[in-house]
């Protein structure tokens, strides 16, 4: 393993990313570009609960507060985007902080819902801060990103921007997942006691896999915010954390290529599932419920020998919510 | 001095008396053994010890460090290192990856030296060869032993194992006991060892304790306890003694 998959998976991701940027048309350009920026999230998403179990619901609220970020400083205070991106990233890295440090002190479906709660809030405060956030108008006119005076201008040139910033975080992902600090988290997931018992700050250790899911999600609200270039409340309300859960179930929890295809996935099926109009969303919880059971580690778990696969009931359980208390 | 040593420790579970006032002391390189029947308090002063469960009185030192509330984590980082009676290791981590783990604890490590540490341990204990294996393919006593080996990846001075041998074959049993003696021989590890093997008992430990019903009842050499008449009650049981295990 060592350094070699991270950068192969890297590199596969800009290839991979490339030829399809050459292939498609606009408006499949542009969904990409959503997909791009949702994988981001979920990779972060996978620190949180693929590795360390922590159920988060509360996950859209951290894309919202690097969304929110990179549009204030750009828009109120007139920053480079360059400037405002890490600023932006930084804030929701403390924001986490002060959230994580009283609320990681719960379990399972407390977690859950507190993480919920705190999504609801920010939907309410980002709705309702009118002279800030412009309320239920949202944020405007957020500058272009450019790139040697070269503005990214159309989807295409962006995908391009977003597949690098894409291949850069599964990278540093896998080489976190590799690392001594992966196994911590995993570890913890596993078995809180035995992980204290082999010399983990099991406290610290969800702490840090909560503000590393921060940092993703924060990086992807900036990239969203400065393709979209207008952002609204509902952009980042709870149902946006459950869509993330499910590409990350869907994709194969604990697993980076599962991460990215279920954002991939989540994202294009509707286009795909058009015909079936209003019946999709029932089609859509149909068919995660069937992965779950049928395929218990997502898509990334149909190349895995089946000693791998694990449950999947556990895991239906974890997605509404059960705490890892209740399945002993 | 000795290097771990409980004094007074008790803990009650609402109205049980789980732990009564019970004193251990461990030398350095010491292997003190701890019987009893089931639910006698066992694994309860295994867990005052690392911390699992704060005790309702009663001090518990390491080296001379009070580490009587201290967090489970740092008294591993200090030298404490257990097993737990049913097997703990991380499911979703291979072999290596479990051992790698406990190598961890001293901050600043690459990975190849951990992963080096590691193999060195799994090697030592006999089970290199599963390195890569995932825990679920993996035998009941041979994932009790990689628990053991993420433990002494750790490099405790103390370590506490609870009942090793349950669920092992004779075969297994006998391998355990010849790793648990090099252990002791090469290392200077000092042992506490919880178990319901007699055989494996007499033949390792220097000093044993008999806990009942919370309480200690008896410690000494292997044939004082033996002879214990009040150990022979509660515990082994007349025909102990004239079976001579
Ligand atoms: N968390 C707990 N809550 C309530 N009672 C407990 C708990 N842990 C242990 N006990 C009780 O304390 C007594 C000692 O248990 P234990 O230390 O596990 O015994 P041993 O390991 O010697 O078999 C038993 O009666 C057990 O039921
Ligand atoms: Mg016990």
């Amino acid at each position: 393993m060592s350094i070699r998959f991270p950068l192969l998976l890297g590199a596969f991701i800009l290839i991979a990313g490339l030829g399809l940027s050459m292939m498609l048309a606009d408006y499949h350009l542009r969904l990409l570009n959503l997909a791009v920026i949702s994988a981001i999230a979920v990779i972060g998403l996978n620190f949180a609960f693929g590795y360390a179990g922590l159920i988060s619901l509360g996950h859209a609220a951290f894309v919202g507060a690097g969304a929110y970020g990179v549009a204030l400083l750009t828009t109120l205070l007139a920053w480079s985007p360059w400037l405002a991106l890490p600023a932006a990233v930084a804030g929701t890295a403390l924001l986490a902080m002060l959230i994580g440090v009283p609320l990681l002190r719960l379990k399972g479906h407390y977690l859950a819902l507190a993480t919920l709660g705190f999504n609801v809030c920010f939907s309410i405060v980002a709705a309702n801060w009118i002279e800030v956030t412009g309320g239920t108008n949202g944020i405007s006119r957020i500058p272009e990103l450019q790139i040697a005076g070269h503005a990214l201008g159309n989807e295409r040139s962006y995908l391009w921007f977003a597949l690098v910033v894409l291949a850069a975080s599964a990278t540093v992902a896998a080489l976190i997942h590799a690392s001594r600090h992966g196994r911590a988290m995993i570890a913890v997931r596993d078995d809180e006691t035995a992980s204290s018992m082999t010399g983990i700050d099991v406290p610290r250790a969800k702490l840090a896999a909560f503000l590393l899911s921060s940092v993703y999600a924060a990086v992807a609200g900036g990239l969203f915010a400065c393709h979209m270039r207008f952002i609204s409340p509902e952009d980042f309300n709870y149902a946006h954390s459950i869509a993330y859960l499910a590409m990350l179930v869907v994709g194969g929890e604990g697993s980076i290529v599962g991460a990215i295809l279920g954002a991939l996935f989540v994202t294009f099926l509707p286009e795909w599932l058009r015909f079936l109009g209003s019946a999709y969303l029932a089609f859509f919880g149909l068919f995660v419920l069937a992965i779950l059971i049928f395929l218990p580690s997502g898509l990334a778990g149909i190349r895995r020998p089946a000693s791998f696969s694990r449950d999947g009931r556990i895991k239906t359980l974890a997605l509404v919510g059960a705490s890892r208390e209740a399945r002993q | 001095m000795s290097l771990l040593q409980a004094t007074e420790v008790a803990k009650r579970y609402g109205g049980l008396a789980a732990l009564s006032d019970v004193d251990l002391s461990v030398g350095e390189g010491e292997f003190v053994a701890v019987i009893g029947p089931n639910g006698a308090g066992k694994s309860t002063l295994l867990n005052v010890l690392t911390g699992l469960v704060l005790p309702d009185g009663g001090r518990v030192l390491l080296d001379g460090w009070d580490m009587t509330r201290a967090a489970t984590h740092k008294r591993v980082r200090g030298g404490l290192g257990r097993t737990f009676q049913h097997g703990r290791p991380f499911a979703r981590l291979s072999v290596l990856e479990n051992v790698m783990t406990g190598a961890a604890i001293q901050s600043g490590r690459s990975e190849l030296d951990l992963r080096e540490r590691a193999m060195a341990v799994l090697d030592q204990m006999g089970l290199a060869a599963d390195a890569q294996a995932p825990i679920e393919s993996l035998s009941y006593g041979h994932r009790r032993m990689v628990e053991m080996c993420r433990a002494l990846a750790c490099e405790p001075r103390v370590l506490l194992l609870d009942e090793p041998a349950a669920g092992l074959n004779s075969a297994e049993v006998d391998q355990l006991v010849d790793r648990l003696t090099e252990l002791r021989g090469k290392h200077r590890i000092a042992i506490v060892l919880i178990e319901h093997n007699m055989g494996m008992v007499m033949r390792l430990a220097e000093r044993i304790m008999v806990l009942n019903f919370g309480c200690k009842i008896a410690e000494g050499t292997p044939s004082e306890i033996q002879s214990d008449p009040a150990v022979l009650s509660a515990y082994l049981g007349e025909g102990y003694r004239h079976a001579g295990v």
